[in-house]
């Protein structure tokens, strides 16, 4: 008895080491990205400025990575010439952006102001897809699966949409738009706070989707894998992981699907800004 | 035995918030298979509107999701 008492005790402080170390990933600091497979990776320099946290951790390298491997990627397709695509990744890349460019920025923004968004949207929705898949790699975390990343790309839509909106049709205009009109005058009082809130909800629910989406994915894998830990023996093993890989196939269709949604709702707001309905 | 308020929220959140996404999901889902069998041609527009319209619900089982992590860490 006293045995299966301390055993029990020994498996519940592993299991709350490994529980510890899943919800690390949620925390809003940096500090897990400084592991890799649990062991600390040199911290280097500390470099703080203006109290906010500036160091070279995991999650920044991975996205330095995504960056040269969107830029470097589309200008060496880019860089041949001549009309027709030739080779596999010419092809690859070329079939990409001429998806982004007919089903997300011309079926939203309209053909005629589209080529001035293409590249906005498509460096937006490569460099969300490969932060996304590049965490899949074991070892490594995806940036985006970090808050302060979603969220700088959300602001940045935001600013992006409400700025065109306004050099598009005069701030005062824009405003004015953003409620429909021929409605009586008391309704305006309660329906100009709702438009202005439900504005300020766009980049609030662009950057909770994706952040969520990808935590989740990677708390569910790592749960999945903990459940052999916690249960403390290697026969039970074959089901968790065989579930895990099914999570992780998941998981990829999951970041194509999240950064597609990422691209459409950005051209989406900046189409409703540019053209507002009546 | 002493209950922890906020492990139990944390649980109640996700159990509870996860009932709503999981039936539209179902809803939407089924509209787009509906569709799709009347009218063949109309497949990819059916796929595409629908795998949005998953998204923006599945939004809103992440944000329990979100809520239920915030608890449970407390």
């Amino acid at each position: 008895m006293a045995a299966e008492q301390v055993a029990g005790a020994e498996q519940s402080s592993e299991a709350g080491a490994v529980m510890s170390h899943i919800l690390e990933e949620f925390s809003l600091s940096n500090e897990y990205a400084f592991k890799f497979f649990g062991i600390p990776l040199p911290h280097g320099p500390s470099m703080h400025l203006f109290g906010l946290d500036f160091s070279i951790n995991k999650a920044v390298v991975v996205v330095w990575l995504a960056t040269f491997i969107t830029i470097g990627l589309v200008w060496y397709t880019g860089r041949g010439g001549g009309l027709v695509a030739r080779g596999r990744l010419r092809n690859f890349i070329e079939a990409m952006v001429q998806f982004v460019k007919v089903d997300i920025v011309e079926a939203n923004i309209g053909t005629h102001e589209g080529k001035k968004w293409l590249p906005f949207i498509g460096a937006l929705f490569f460099l969300i897809l490969f932060s996304n898949l590049l965490g899949l790699i074991p070892g490594s975390n995806s940036p985006t699966s970090n808050i302060n990343m979603t969220a700088t790309l959300a602001i940045i839509v935001f600013l992006t949409f409400v700025g065109a909106g306004m050099v598009k049709q005069g701030p005062f205009a824009y405003m004015k738009n953003l409620a429909p009109h021929g409605m009586p005058g008391w309704l305006y009082v309660i329906l100009y706070p709702l438009e202005i809130f439900s504005q300020l909800a766009k980049p609030l629910s662009l950057a909770l989707r994706l952040f969520a989406n990808l935590l989740a994915g990677h708390i569910l894998i790592l749960s999945l894998l903990a459940l052999i830990i916690m249960s403390g023996s290697i026969i039970v093993a074959p089901i968790p992981f065989a579930f895990s890989i099914i999570m992780y196939a998941f998981e990829i269709f999951v970041a194509f699907i999240q950064a597609y949604i990422f691209a459409v709702l950005s051209a989406i707001y900046i189409g409703a800004a540019i053209h507002p309905e009546h | 035995m002493e209950i922890n308020l906020a492990h139990l929220g944390a649980g109640l959140a996700i159990g509870l918030g996860a009932i709503g996404p999981g039936v539209s999901v179902g809803i939407i889902a089924g509209k787009a298979l509906e569709g799709m069998a009347r009218q063949p041609e109309a497949s990819a527009t059916l796929r595409t509107t629908m795998i949005i319209g998953i998204v923006f619900a599945e939004a809103i089982a992440l944000y329990s999701f979100v809520v239920s992590i915030l608890l449970f860490s407390k």
